[in-house]
């Protein structure tokens, strides 16, 4: 199984994590990836602002044409940001010939063209459909029995298209889980937007936003939160010790990727490739106190 | 009569509507709502809004360019996508409501200026690496209004950035600019021309 990895900006520096663990992950189910060589930034939630419609288009179309022109794989895009933006455009593209044809004018400057030919595909689509849970089952050597894991979908990983999960009861994420042995958590926020690309600057409301689905887990007796979106980990994780001391909560909820708990399962190194000295709130204890 | 011309023009005055289709980026979407304000009810932050989606798309019809261009609600974007996946007028509500902000910015107006600095600064980044160097747009989003306004920001931010730094989540070099850069700022500069989004 060949693939196009697109791993975008934030798995080089604040969702680093992400990036250590699918790799090693990846090797186990006998995935392979290779890096479209020179790719630019997906433009994310936030590209709006400064660039109009066809500037975001653009970024997106530089990348699928230089992957067509490096090879015939399906992009697979961890992030959910860069997943939802390349797939939009990659299908706007493909629906729509007229406009392929405006963006590869403009490609043409970097002398580039893109046909139209690839895939985007989410990480846990390749997950679920192309490897499969039989053998992801297959290669966890410590399950995470006990282990109560809440999987917090968000939003961008399955909205808007709905191409491997249901876009309003997701249950893609929870059958992963089950495969690596976790005993998996119902709740009612799995879908509850964290406050994503504008959590920065309205850290008010995002503060809200975190309270609000970390509550919900804790009181389904969560342990530990899974996801599979970066802005979603930084957010629930990186802001959860402000969110205490801003609203008097008092939420102590390790936030970690899929592919770090597939990491575990697999019995690979917990920091070489589960990538859990990443992570600020501690995960290890939750995850490996058995082992 | 006076009274009923005013009372005419403000419940229907196509100007702006025509305005907004023609220059905003997803703004001919609008034209397919039909006010049933499903978008209102799922957006994620909908107790924060004046308006919520549904009545700023009333408004444009309205002809109330300056609620709209001046609203924090087409701002408050959290791109979630669900107001898009549920409408059953196909209406691109979140796309549109990006279109507004990015038009609302070119035509001077700041709805919400935290926001506006904080994507001038990631939109400057792409544009001059190409890729997205995350503590560069943090600094230059904390330090945008001079030094002095940015020790506060900085301060109250630092925990959190020192949490990434021990956790070795952050890039210690400066990001280097992707290897066509150059054709890559003539793309951008070509596309910002040929779309639409407003006239600087």
């Amino acid at each position: 199984m060949e693939y196009f990895l697109y791993w975008g900006c934030a798995l080089e520096a604040g969702d680093k994590h992400y990036l250590v663990s699918i790799e090693p992950v990846a090797e186990v189910l006998g995935i392979h990836f290779r890096e479209i060589e020179d790719w630019n930034c997906c433009g994310a939630s936030i590209g709006y602002i400064g660039g109009n419609e066809l500037s975001g288009e653009i970024l997106a179309a530089r990348n699928l044409a230089l992957a067509e022109s490096q090879g015939h794989f399906d992009i697979v895009a961890p992030c959910s940001s860069c997943y939802v933006v390349l797939n939009k455009v990659n299908r706007e593209l493909q629906a729509n010939p007229a406009h392929l044809a405006k963006v590869n004018s403009i490609l043409a400057v970097g002398n580039l063209n893109y046909k139209g030919s690839l895939k985007v595909r989410h990480i846990q689509d390749v997950l679920i459909n192309d490897v499969g849970v039989d053998k992801i089952k297959a290669a966890v050597k410590h399950p995470l029995t006990g282990v109560k894991v809440a999987g917090y979908v968000g939003c961008q990983t399955v909205r808007p298209y709905g191409e491997y999960d249901s876009v309003e009861k997701p249950v893609v994420m929870d059958k992963l889980l089950e495969a690596l042995g976790a005993e998996v958590v119902q709740f009612d926020s799995k879908m509850v937007c964290c406050g994503s690309g504008i959590f920065f600057t309205e850290q008010a409301l995002g503060f809200q936003q975190v309270d609000k689905i970390l509550t919900d887990i804790e009181k389904n007796g969560g342990q530990i939160v899974s996801t599979a979106c970066p802005m979603c980990q930084m957010n629930l994780e990186v802001y959860q010790k402000k969110v205490n001391e801003a609203l008097g909560s008092n939420h102590c909820l390790p936030i970690v990727f899929i592919t770090q708990l597939m990491a575990v399962a697999f019995g690979l190194h917990p920091n070489k490739a589960a990538a859990l000295n990443h992570n600020i709130i501690p995960a290890a204890p939750v995850l490996l106190g058995g082992h | 009569m006076e009274k009923n011309e005013a009372v005419k023009k403000k419940a229907y005055d196509p100007t702006f509507a025509n305005e907004v289709f023609k220059n905003v980026d997803s703004g001919e979407g609008i034209k397919t709502c039909m006010q049933c304000g499903v978008c209102a009810m799922s957006c994620p932050l909908k107790e924060h809004m004046e308006y919520s989606p549904r009545r700023i798309f009333a408004l444009v019809r309205m002809g109330e360019r300056d609620k709209v261009l001046g609203s924090r609600d087409i701002m408050l974007c959290t791109s979630c996508y669900t107001c898009k996946v549920r409408c059953p007028r196909k209406v691109p509500v979140m796309d549109a409501m990006h279109g507004l902000a990015h038009y609302a910015l070119v035509q001077g107006y700041v709805p919400r200026k935290e926001t506006a600095v904080f994507g001038r600064k990631f939109w400057d980044c792409v544009y001059k690496l190409g890729k997205i160097d995350e503590k560069a747009v943090a600094q230059n989003f904390m330090l945008a209004d001079g030094m002095v306004a940015g020790i506060p920001k900085a301060m109250e931010n630092m925990p959190m950035g020192l949490a990434m730094l021990f956790h070795h989540r952050m890039k210690l070099l400066p990001e280097k600019p992707i290897k066509e850069i150059k054709a890559f700022r003539k793309m951008l500069d070509l596309a910002e021309e040929l779309g639409k989004g407003g006239d600087k």
